[in-house]
C-alpha cells in the first residue's frame, strides 16, 4: 500500500468565537482521514460542520489543537516549506484572480514564488496549463475583468495546477456556477487528475456534484466525520441517517 | 377568472456603461390566480429581472421598452406611484435569497412583522402570523433581533411578512438556496401551504430543476430573457421539447447513473444588446438550422407545452415516454 | 497615456461637476507653477500703486497694504498652499499606506500598536499641535508640514487598513499565501494595487484638509513668514483692513474657497466612480 498524501489522525481545531462572552467553536472533533495518491476524496457538510477548517486544516492554513496532520508523511510544515506542493481552488470566481494583473501572470505566479524556470519557460508553462484547461492562449494576456465567471474558474484551476501539486484542494469550487458551467468544470477536474494524477479534496455542500466527481466521500455533521464510503454508495443508500437526508434533498 | 398576472412582449433593458443589455426579450407569460409556477433559468436569463419588475423594483437603469405587464389587473408600467405602492403592499409578496439582507437588522422581529402588517396589530395579531409560518415559540421571537435567529428561523418571518396581508401573488427568488439542505425542503413546505391556504399564486424563481418540478404545478424555462419551453412540471422534464431544456437536464448532477457522464451545454449564454431577430439558443444548439437564424421561433402548444422552438416536434419524437 | 485621457473624459461626461473642479484646479496648478512668468504683475514690488486701492484694470485685484498688486501675490498664494499642503499629504499617503497595509496584514501586536499609534495623533487638535511645534521649531515651512502629516495620517492608515483587510480575506490573496507567497510579495503585487482606488480617494480629501489646516496656522502667524505668503497668511495680513478694503479678505478667500471646493468635489467625483456600492431608490 503506497504512502497516502494526507493522514489526518484525531485531529481536533476549535476557535474563540468573535462577540462579547462567546465561548469555545469545536469546529473538528476527533477526525481521522486518508487521501490516497491519485484519489478524490469528497467532503460534504452543511454550513457550520467544519469542513471549511477541515480544509484549512489539510492545506496547512491552520494548526490542529490536537492530533497529528501529516503531508506525504512528514509534518504538515509551513507554507512556505510547501511551496509547489499543495494549492486551492476557491468559490467565488470574482475574486479568485487578482483584477489588476493579467491571467497569465496570476496563472505563472506560483512558478515565479517557486523560482522555477525563466520568463519564457514560465510562459511556455502557462500557455499549456491554459490549453489543458480548455482556454485559449490569448486568455493570458486579458484582465480577470473580461472573463466569465467559469472562465475565471478555469483560470484558477490552471494556477492551482501549474506547479503540478501533490494535493489540490477545492473548496466550493463549482458552487458559484451555473449549471451547465458547472458541468463542464466538473468534466475538466475529472480529466486533469486522469492526466497529471493529483490526490484532491473537493469540499462542497452539493452531494450531488460530490458523488459525480469523487473517489470516496466523506460527510461531515457538527465536526465529525459520520461516514467514509465509495461514492457509488451514494447513488444507492448510504449507511448514516443524515447521509441519507442528504440523498433525499438531491432526489 | 382573470389571470392574475399576465405578461406580453414584454421588452426590458438595462443600461450599462458598456451599452444596453437586453434583459427581457419579448417575453410572453400567463399565470391564472391560485396557480404555482416555477421558473428556472441560469444567470442572465432575465428571471430575476421579472420577478422585480413584477413589483415594479428595478433600478434606474432598467427601462422599460415595450410590451405589457399586468398584476391583477393593474397596468404595472403605466402605474402612479401611489398605485404601484398599494399593489405591493396589497397584491404581492416578495420572498428573496437572502433573509438577513431582507430583515432590517436594527429593527426587532415583532416590529418588522406588525410593520408588514400594516396598521397597529395587536400583538395575538403578530404571533399568529408567526406560528402560520410554522416558527416554534413564536412570542419569544417578538423581542429578538434577526441576527439571533438560525438562516431557517429568519426565512419563516420573511416569509411570514410576505403573507401577513393576503397577497394575491407571491414571488419567491431562490428563497432556500440560501438555506441548508436539511431544512429547504420544510420551509418550502411552509411556504407552499401558506400560498395554497390563501389562494394566492406563486412564481417560484430557480436554477434548480428538480426543486422546481417537485413543488409547482407548471415549470417555464428561460433563456435570454424568454421563456422557452412551458407546461406541467412533470412533462416538461420527461419529455421535454425545447432543446436547451433537454440540454439542462442532461448537464444537472444528480440524476445520472453511476459513471454516465454529465453533459455541459457548449458555451455560454448571450449577452444581447438588443432584440433577438432569430433564436438566442442557435450558437449553442445541437439541432440547429438555417431557419433558426433567420426566423426568431414563437411558442407553439406541444403535448401540453408552449414550446418556442422551430423543430419541438423532432425533438420530442426522439425523446423516450 | 490614452488610459488616463479615458479615465478623464469618462469622469466628465458621468459627473460635470467633478470634471468642472478637476478643470478648476488644473487652471490653479497651472498658475502656481507658471505664475512668475506670467504677465499678472509683480507681487514684489512695492509702492506699484497707491495703497489698498480697489480692483481696477492694472490692478485686477487691487492692491495691498504696501502698494503691491494683490493678483500676483495670490497667485504666488496659491502656489505656496497647494505646495505645502501636497507636500505634506505626499507624505502622509506614503507612510500611511506602508502602515496601513502592513497592519492590515501582520495583524496582532503590529495592528494595535499602529492603532493607537494613529489614536494618539487623532487626539490631538491641529491647532494646538501647530502651536506646540511652532513653539518647539519655529513657524514656517517645516512645522506645517509636520503638522499637517500628522493631522491626516490617522484616517489615512484606518482607511488603508480597513481596505487592505477586505482584499486579504479575498481568494486571490489565500491562493498566493498557499503557493507560499512571502508577505512582501502579497503587500506587493496583490494588496498594494488593490487599495490603490481607497488610498487615492482618501488623499483628495486628505488634500482639502491640508489646505484647511495651513490656511488656519499661516492665518495664526504659524505658516510661511513674509515675504513668502500662502493663502492663509494673505488672508491674516488683509484681514486687518476689512473695514476699508474688504476685496483683498474677499480675493483671498475666494481662491481658498474654491481650491477647497474643487478638491472635495474631485474626492467625491473619484469616490462615487471607485465605490460600487450606491445607493439605490426603487423605480
Amino acid at each position: 500500500m503506497s504512502q497516502p498524501i494526507l493522514a489526518l489522525s484525531d485531529v481536533r481545531f476549535s476557535y474563540r468565537a468573535r462577540g462579547f462572552g462567546a465561548g469555545k467553536v469545536d469546529a473538528v472533533r476527533g477526525v481521522d482521514l486518508e487521501i490516497a495518491p491519485g484519489e478524490t476524496l469528497g467532503l460534504v457538510g452543511e454550513s457550520g460542520s467544519g469542513k471549511t477548517s477541515l480544509g484549512k486544516l489539510c492545506l496547512g492554513l491552520l494548526r490542529p489543537s490536537q492530533g497529528e496532520a501529516t503531508f506525504l508523511g512528514a509534518p504538515m510544515g509551513s507554507l512556505r516549506s510547501q511551496k509547489g506542493k499543495r494549492s486551492l481552488v476557491l468559490q467565488h470566481p470574482e475574486w479568485a484572480l487578482n483584477p489588476r494583473l493579467r491571467c497569465g501572470a496570476s496563472v505563472a505566479e506560483p512558478l515565479e514564488i517557486l523560482g522555477r524556470g525563466d520568463r519564457s519557460t514560465q510562459s511556455a508553462a502557462v500557455a499549456a496549463m491554459l490549453d489543458a484547461v480548455g482556454l485559449d492562449a490569448g486568455i493570458a494576456e486579458r484582465y480577470p475583468g473580461a472573463l466569465s465567471g467559469g472562465q475565471r474558474q478555469r483560470v484558477a484551476i490552471a494556477r492551482a495546477l501549474i506547479t503540478e501539486p501533490q494535493l489540490v484542494i477545492f473548496d466550493e469550487a463549482v458552487s458559484a456556477l451555473d449549471v451547465s458551467v458547472q458541468a463542464q468544470i466538473l468534466n475538466l477536474i475529472k480529466r486533469l487528475q486522469g492526466e497529471q494524477g493529483f490526490a484532491a479534496l473537493f469540499i462542497s455542500h452539493d452531494l450531488a456534484a460530490t458523488r459525480y466527481l469523487c473517489h470516496r466521500i466523506a460527510v461531515m455533521l457538527r465536526g465529525e466525520i459520520v461516514e467514509v464510503a465509495p461514492a457509488r454508495l451514494f447513488y444507492d443508500r448510504p449507511n448514516h441517517p443524515y447521509s441519507r437526508q442528504l440523498l433525499a434533498a438531491i432526489r | 377568472m382573470s389571470p392574475i398576472l399576465e405578461a406580453s412582449d414584454l421588452d426590458l433593458v438595462y443600461g450599462t456603461e458598456a451599452g444596453p443589455v437586453q434583459a427581457l426579450d419579448g417575453l410572453e407569460l400567463k399565470l391564472a390566480a391560485g396557480e404555482t409556477l416555477a421558473i428556472v433559468g441560469e444567470s442572465g436569463s432575465g428571471k430575476s429581472t421579472l420577478g422585480l419588475a413584477i413589483g415594479r423594483l428595478l433600478p434606474p437603469a432598467a427601462q422599460h421598452l415595450g410590451g405589457r405587464l399586468q398584476v391583477a389587473g393593474t397596468e404595472v408600467f403605466a402605474a402612479t406611484a401611489d398605485a404601484i405602492r398599494g399593489l405591493r403592499r396589497e397584491t404581492l409578496g416578495f420572498v428573496f435569497q437572502n433573509p438577513m439582507s431582507s430583515l432590517d437588522p436594527t429593527m426587532r422581529i415583532g416590529r418588522q412583522v406588525a410593520r408588514a402588517n400594516g396598521g397597529r396589530p395587536s400583538e395575538a395579531r403578530i404571533v399568529e402570523l408567526l406560528a402560520k409560518a410554522e416558527l416554534d415559540e413564536p412570542e419569544q421571537l417578538l423581542r429578538r433581533y434577526p441576527h439571533e435567529l438560525s438562516g431557517g428561523m429568519a426565512q419563516r418571518v420573511v416569509i411570514a411578512m410576505a403573507m401577513a396581508r393576503a397577497p394575491q401573488l407571491l414571488v419567491a427568488d431562490e428563497p432556500t438556496a440560501s438555506l441548508d439542505v436539511s431544512i429547504r425542503a420544510k420551509v418550502m413546505a411552509t411556504l407552499l401551504a401558506l400560498q395554497r391556504d390563501a389562494g394566492a399564486g406563486l412564481i417560484l424563481l430557480t436554477h434548480d430543476l428538480h426543486l422546481a418540478a417537485r413543488h409547482c404545478q407548471r415549470l417555464a424555462v428561460m433563456y435570454a430573457g424568454r421563456i422557452v419551453e412551458i407546461g406541467p412540471s412533470a412533462a416538461v422534464l420527461s419529455r421535454p421539447g425545447h432543446p436547451y431544456t433537454k440540454g439542462l437536464l442532461a448537464a444537472a448532477a444528480g440524476t445520472e447513473a453511476p459513471g454516465e457522464m454529465l453533459e455541459p451545454i457548449p458555451g455560454l449564454p448571450p449577452v444581447l444588446r438588443k432584440p433577438a431577430p432569430d433564436c438566442s439558443f442557435a450558437p449553442r444548439c445541437p439541432y440547429v438550422e438555417r431557419r433558426c437564424r433567420e426566423l426568431r421561433p414563437a411558442a407553439r402548444p406541444l403535448e401540453r407545452k408552449e414550446i418556442a422552438c422551430h423543430f419541438a416536434e423532432r425533438l420530442l419524437a426522439g425523446s423516450e415516454p | 497615456m490614452s488610459k488616463l485621457w479615458k479615465a478623464l473624459s469618462l469622469l466628465w461626461s458621468a459627473d460635470r461637476l467633478a470634471g468642472l473642479a478637476l478643470g478648476i484646479l488644473f487652471v490653479m496648478v497651472l498658475l502656481g507653477i507658471f505664475g512668475p512668468w506670467l504677465p499678472l504683475g509683480d507681487p514684489t514690488k512695492l509702492a506699484a500703486g497707491p495703497r489698498l486701492s480697489p480692483p481696477s484694470w492694472a490692478f485686477p485685484f487691487g492692491t495691498d497694504e504696501l502698494g503691491r498688486s494683490f493678483l500676483p501675490r495670490v497667485v504666488e498664494g496659491i502656489r505656496y498652499t497647494f505646495l505645502l499642503a501636497s507636500m505634506a499629504v505626499a507624505i502622509t499617503a506614503v507612510l500611511g499606506t506602508f502602515l496601513g497595509m502592513l497592519a492590515a496584514h501582520l495583524g496582532r501586536f503590529f495592528d494595535h500598536a499602529v492603532g493607537r499609534f494613529a489614536d494618539l495623533l487623532f487626539a490631538f487638535p491641529p491647532l494646538l499641535a501647530g502651536l506646540l511645534v511652532a513653539a518647539v521649531a519655529g513657524p514656517g515651512a517645516l512645522s506645517v508640514i509636520t503638522v499637517i502629516s500628522a493631522a491626516t495620517l490617522p484616517l489615512f492608515i484606518r482607511v488603508v487598513r480597513s481596505a487592505s483587510l477586505s482584499v486579504a480575506e479575498r481568494d486571490f490573496v489565500i491562493a498566493a499565501s498557499v503557493a507560499g507567497a512571502s508577505t512582501w510579495r502579497i503587500i506587493g503585487r496583490h494588496i498594494l494595487p488593490n487599495v490603490l482606488s481607497a488610498a487615492i480617494v482618501q488623499l483628495t480629501y486628505a488634500l482639502s484638509i491640508a489646505m484647511i489646516i495651513e490656511s488656519a496656522l499661516s492665518f495664526l502667524g504659524l505658516g510661511e513668514q513674509p515675504p513668502r505668503a500662502s493663502l492663509g497668511t494673505l488672508l491674516r495680513v488683509s484681514s486687518v483692513y476689512l473695514t476699508i478694503a474688504p476685496w483683498l479678505v474677499g480675493f483671498a478667500g475666494l481662491v481658498l474657497s474654491l481650491a477647497i471646493v474643487s478638491v472635495n468635489l474631485l474626492g467625491d467625483g473619484l469616490r462615487d466612480r471607485v465605490d460600487p456600492l450606491k445607493g439605490r431608490p426603487l423605480t
